[in-house]
């Protein structure tokens, strides 16, 4: 069969390729939805598969009331200070503000592996090391975290730090080892010092590969944040994923893991237009 | 004053030894130059026989085994501004347009790394764009073309460009490795020219390695031959030319045989050669 559907040369239409994309979504939800009916018509109290209402009023709940551990809203509150006050809304905000203090930790990382890569005297005091930390299992250091920086904040950046940035360091040392050797050279014959190369040249040039090894680790970062607020946190979404997993709380559960789903998008989306906008000159290969 | 310069050349290239690699294998062998300061060398030999190991001695990029290079009677262990370089490939900073990689070297020459946040630096950068947009149009370049980065140019306006942004650090020697090698035959004649011209207007000593017998025999003042005695030896200097100035059109194709059979007969070379190549 030379021609046809599964041939390598197929041109699917504009539509038909459309249509296709969505296929599964639209199987995913179907198929959800029917299973939801089956169950209800059974037991009208069903709370495994919660009907698009029940999601809505858990969802409202959340957008609109404090958690129940919280502290209840005073009375005659302005509908800003509801949404401030509402679980969702803290809950996003705890977990931002640890996602985004690991986001600024991994900095030093970039710089750490842009000197290990320019700098041969770093880079052999220092790889060695940094390809045994990688092969370490970061959620196996939990224990040993919690006993040693306590169950508050610390012990779960840290978790993100011990768990990515040995990948960013490493990422970054090979990419800025694959900076042709010309343009060092370069650098220094119009003048520059070490310093300039390090800088000026190459770690300009570098940023951009370096933002998207930061934006495919994305998914780790988080992944570690989540094992450290399920285990050990009094607020976050991970949190409050674990708390209602005791309550069958499947109506607030299945809103907030698409929620956290889109929040991760919506910075994977911002860094890649970051990086479009800051870097017009690069092209991925 | 010639005679001065005579006594002390630009470059003084003693007695190199390199080989490279576990066990070592070596690639040049007792190399023995002098260049003197104006001179156009260009430096040929097939691949592999170690002319690019040459440029990068002379460059300080890396180290010889045995031996000495001395510029201007001083030994240079890493690149610095008294040589220029154009590279066949990455020569420019793809992250700057065209602009910014011509001033790049006035730019790190004046301002350090936090400097560039003085309002010197801006006036600065201000005075110099307009001598750099000077230049530009003197090596053939447009005014449009200024904030373009390098990718969008084509192979033989990227050379420009380098040689541009080389050049404007004033050097007292500029080295070329295959500088014009990727371009197409057109382009490449007329990079050819222009490097000549520079070279006349700015009396610039080039070293400019390639591979290509007829481009070295139309840039240099000075053609040095480099070829192996045998497979597993390294590269000896075969053959040290100096071309009549200006050279004659129709002394280039019998220049140019002699030239090919140095570099792949090294050293059974005769003289007798040379006919039998005519006959052919």
């Amino acid at each position: 069969m030379s021609s046809g559907v599964f041939a390598i040369h197929a041109k699917p239409g504009r539509t038909t390729a459309l249509a296709l994309s969505w296929f599964l979504f639209a199987a995913g939800v179907g198929l959800y939805f029917y299973a939801s009916a089956l169950r209800h018509r059974d037991n009208p109290e069903d709370r495994v598969t919660p009907t698009l209402t029940q999601m809505a009023r858990g969802m409202y709940d959340a957008v609109l009331h404090p958690a129940e551990d919280d502290e209840p809203l005073a009375e005659g509150a302005s509908w800003m200070e509801t949404v401030r006050h509402s679980m969702l809304w803290k809950d996003t905000k705890a977990t931002g503000i640890r996602f985004f203090a690991s986001l600024a930790l991994l900095l030093p990382a970039v710089l750490v592996g842009l000197h290990m890569g320019l700098f041969p005297y770093m880079g052999a005091f220092l790889l060695r090391f940094i390809l045994f930390f990688d092969k370490i299992i970061a959620l196996s250091l939990l224990p040993i975290l919690f006993i040693a920086f306590g169950i508050d904040e610390l012990s779960k950046i840290m978790l993100i730090v011990i768990g990515v940035t040995p990948t960013i360091i490493l990422d970054t040392f090979n990419i800025s080892r694959a900076v042709p050797g010309e343009q060092v050279v370069k650098a220094f014959t119009l003048g520059a010092s070490d310093f300039d190369v390090a800088y000026r040249v190459v770690l300009k040039q570098i940023s951009p590969r370096v933002l998207n090894s930061i934006r495919l680790n994305l998914k780790a970062i988080m992944l570690f944040l989540f094992a450290g607020e399920m285990i050990a946190s009094t607020d976050g979404l991970a949190y409050r994923i674990a708390l209602l997993r005791r309550h069958m709380g499947m109506d607030v559960i299945i809103p907030y893991v698409l929620w956290v789903a889109l929040l991760l998008f919506l910075v994977d989306f911002g860094m890649r237009w970051m990086n479009r906008k800051l870097h017009p000159w690069f092209h991925e290969a | 004053m010639i005679t001065s310069l005579q006594a002390q050349p630009l470059i003084q290239i003693d007695d190199i030894h390199v080989a490279y690699g576990a066990p070592p294998k070596t690639v040049l062998y007792g190399i023995d130059l002098e260049i003197q300061e104006g001179e156009f060398v260009c430096v040929l030999g097939q691949t592999g026989c170690g002319k690019s190991t040459l440029l990068r001695l002379v460059l300080g990029s890396e180290r010889p085994c045995q031996g000495h290079i001395l510029i201007e009677g001083r030994e240079h262990l890493r690149p610095d501004r008294s040589r220029g370089y154009v590279p066949q490939k990455y020569s420019l900073f793809p992250d700057k347009t065209v602009l910014d990689n011509i001033t790049f070297g006035a730019e790190v020459g004046e301002f350090s790394l936090f400097g560039c946040f003085t309002p010197r630096y801006f006036r600065f950068r201000r005075e110099y764009r307009a001598q750099a947009m000077d230049y530009l149009r003197r090596i053939g370049l447009r005014e449009s073309d200024a904030s373009k980065y390098p990718d969008q140019l084509s192979g033989g306006m990227q050379q420009r460009v380098a040689i541009a942004q080389a050049l404007l650090t004033r050097p007292r020697i500029l080295l070329m490795d295959e500088a014009f090698s990727a371009l197409d035959p057109g382009t490449r004649k007329e990079m050819q020219r222009l490097i000549r011209e520079l070279w006349r207007d700015t009396g610039t000593t080039i070293l400019f390695v390639t591979h290509n017998t007829q481009e070295a025999l139309c840039l240099g003042t000075r053609v040095i031959v480099l070829a192996k005695e045998s497979p597993d030896s390294g590269s000896r200097v075969a053959l040290d030319l100096r071309i009549p100035q200006p050279c004659h059109e129709e002394e280039i194709p019998r220049l140019m045989r002699k030239l090919e059979r140095v570099s792949s007969n090294f050293p059974e070379a005769d003289p007798q050669a040379d006919e039998i190549h005519a006959v052919r």
